[in-house]
């Protein structure tokens, strides 16, 4: 009995020391008098400098939290429980989010900054006015390739993923609308069709890609690439960049026949507890210097013309990742099919992965 | 002891190395100053300098531990009465019931017993933060003590009880001098199991979890997307020479209480 008393007396010590340390940590990271406000974005998606710059400034304490899916952070706003003030969600998960109701409209009157976003990324379909959101950052899909590893193929063509010689060296991502997009594209019909007859013929397709395909994979992309286990890669152009930090013979391409172009925006969600403070934090990260600091830090496009116009002409002038706006014209938004559509995209999906195992 | 076949150390010693490798693996990339997992350009320790400089991973990894130790500890204390009432109950049937229900809860789904967890939480108006996450961690964790106390008591002969009864001892007697010492092996088992648990506990913290507060679980999981820094891998390998340290001590603990049984006894 003495043994376990000891024990216990030792655990409740130790967790008072913890407990003590963690106040200890808090306060000296924490700024009192402006109240707080909760941060909910993608994990590594924000240059933690910026949250202490913004803290210094304004005196609101920030709390950081991560997500790793639309999809999980819709479910944690939909609860409630949780007091969520901005929030980074994709453009087809913002739509969701209006429609059942979880944002709060922007007082564009409290962001002055918003004259720093190309005017190209305002007023798009899925949020007209930007009544609920506000551009972060934005990509394309396209292909991902590393010339080292291929015998002069290049990919201004979807079509060029088909070539006979690339036998089990492209891997596809892992995600229904950018496949089957991909298949409609090469065909010449829009990412968005809602056309059945269409859908069919670009998923039989697909079938045909079956030979060159070495596997269908989600994040583990980035990895594979960077360590030269496949030579080609449909993927999204962040984490293309991502692949280019590490291994420099890696390339990216746009295909001519189009793509999709899509968005991370700052959202307020109906939890907010603070929507002033919210919108000083939106404010604050459209800074054309945080924007411009930000974009160096997270490595994917920034939408803040002002930031790109103090950024390092390099990185901007990188047609790759900064498509100029010609380029930009055969690109296309997700729209929200519904979910009856969506529901046929990712049985066509299914079926063409079904496919590839035989 | 049979002493081993060479056969049988060879085969111990593959199965060790292939269940230690991984560990070793990101052990080993952790001092790697070339930013990734693939190749080891040079020594460095700026990723363990990391960890001590990131205050907010500190936080989480001190709250990881502070659940980890208050959850299991209070569902030891409420587990181990339950195995008792449990082990008392005179209907046979009721007895098996119970356990039934207890067993369900230890094979139902994590993603469920979360789910259920934000429902509830939310429904009865608890923030998302440290006391739903704690309060999650003490329900999973007690069905564990319950398993691990159990066979302990079962073995207890009754006699021992009858016998210290006649000798005059209450029933608070009977529990702290006669049934806690003879079953504080399953105990402690019971509540290292515990601790680990809720140490790497995902899919249940992942849903209660809110306002800020978070564990290291959840908090790597969501880095996810961007690719895991070697920051994580020396975080790791910190946390992994602790536990082998707590091991150790254990190990060291308990030769000696043996020790000192052994010779008092005499």
């Amino acid at each position: 009995m003495k043994s376990i008393i000891q024990a216990t007396v030792a655990i409740l010590v130790a967790s008072a020391l913890l407990l003590y340390g963690v106040s200890v940590l808090e306060k000296s990271s924490a700024t009192t008098g402006g109240g707080s406000i909760t941060v909910y974005n993608w994990g590594e998606y924000i240059d933690p400098e910026l949250v202490q710059q913004f803290e210094d400034e304004t005196n609101i304490n920030v709390v950081y939290e991560t997500f790793d899916s639309n999809e999980a952070m819709m479910t944690k706003i939909e609860q409630g429980g949780t007091s969520y003030d901005v929030a980074m969600p994709s453009e087809y998960a913002i739509e969701k989010m209006k429609e059942n109701d979880l944002l709060i409209p922007i007082d564009h009157e409290k962001i002055p900054n918003l004259k720093n976003i190309d005017p190209y990324f305002l007023d798009l379909p899925f949020d007209p006015g930007n009544e609920y959101s506000i551009p972060y950052f934005w990509g394309t899909v396209g292909i991902a390739y590393n010339p080292t590893l291929l015998e002069g193929q290049t990919f201004e063509s979807w079509d060029d993923l088909w070539d006979p010689t690339l036998k089990q060296e492209v891997i596809l991502v892992d995600s229904a609308r950018e496949v089957i997009g991909m298949g409609l594209n090469s065909l010449g019909y829009s990412l968005n069709s809602t056309d059945v007859s269409e859908l069919r013929e670009a998923t039989d397709k697909l079938k045909t890609l079956g030979p060159n395909t070495k596997a269908i994979i989600g994040d583990e992309i980035v990895e594979m690439m960077r360590r030269e286990e496949a030579a080609v890669a449909l993927t999204w152009s962040g984490q293309a960049a991502d692949m280019m930090w590490i291994n420099e013979n890696i390339d990216y391409s746009v295909p001519e026949e189009g793509s999709n172009l899509w968005f991370d925006n700052m959202v307020i969600p109906k939890t907010s507890s603070n929507v002033e403070g919210a919108h000083a934090f939106i404010n604050f990260m459209l800074g054309a210097e945080t924007a411009a600091q930000n974009a160096d830090y997270v490595g994917y496009s920034t939408p803040n013309q002002a930031a790109i116009e103090i950024m390092d002409p390099e990185v901007t002038g990188d047609e790759r990742f900064y498509p100029p706006e010609e380029l930009r014209e055969h690109l296309e938004v997700y729209e929200n099919l519904g979910l009856e559509m969506l529901g046929i995209y990712n049985e066509l999906f299914l079926e063409f992965k079904m496919d590839m195992e035989n | 002891m049979e002493k081993l076949s060479k056969k049988a150390k060879v085969y111990l010693a593959l199965v060790f190395f292939i269940l230690y490798a991984p560990i070793f693996y990101l052990i080993f990339y952790s001092f790697n100053s070339g930013g990734t997992m693939s190749n080891f350009d040079g020594f460095t320790m700026e990723h363990y300098a990391a960890v001590f400089n990131d205050t907010r991973l500190l936080i989480i990894l001190m709250n990881t531990v502070i659940i980890a130790l208050l959850s299991s500890l209070i569902s030891t204390a409420i587990g181990v009465l339950g195995a008792i009432g449990i082990v008392f109950l005179r209907n046979r049937k009721m007895r098996n019931a119970v356990l039934s229900l207890n067993n369900i809860l230890i094979v139902s789904p994590d993603v469920i017993i979360g789910a259920s967890f934000l429902i509830l939480f939310t429904m009865i108006g608890v923030k998302l933060g440290f006391a739903s996450v704690l309060i999650s961690h003490i329900a999973f964790s007690i069905p564990i003590v319950v398993i691990m106390v159990l066979p302990k008591l079962q073995e207890m002969s009754s006699t021992l009880i009858d016998a210290a009864a006649d000798l005059g001892a209450t029933k608070r007697d009977i529990l702290t001098r006669v049934i806690i010492p003879y079953i504080k092996p399953g105990i402690f088992a019971g509540f290292f199991l515990a601790l680990t648990y809720s140490l790497d506990d995902f899919a249940v913290t992942f849903f209660v979890t809110g306002n800020g507060f978070s564990t290291l679980s959840v908090e790597i999981y969501s880095m996810a997307r961007a690719g895991i820094t070697l920051t994580i891998n020396a975080l790791s390998a910190l946390i992994f020479v602790i536990t082998l340290g707590l091991v150790v001590g254990y190990y060291f603990f308990n030769q000696r209480a043996r020790n000192s049984i052994g010779t008092g006894g005499h």
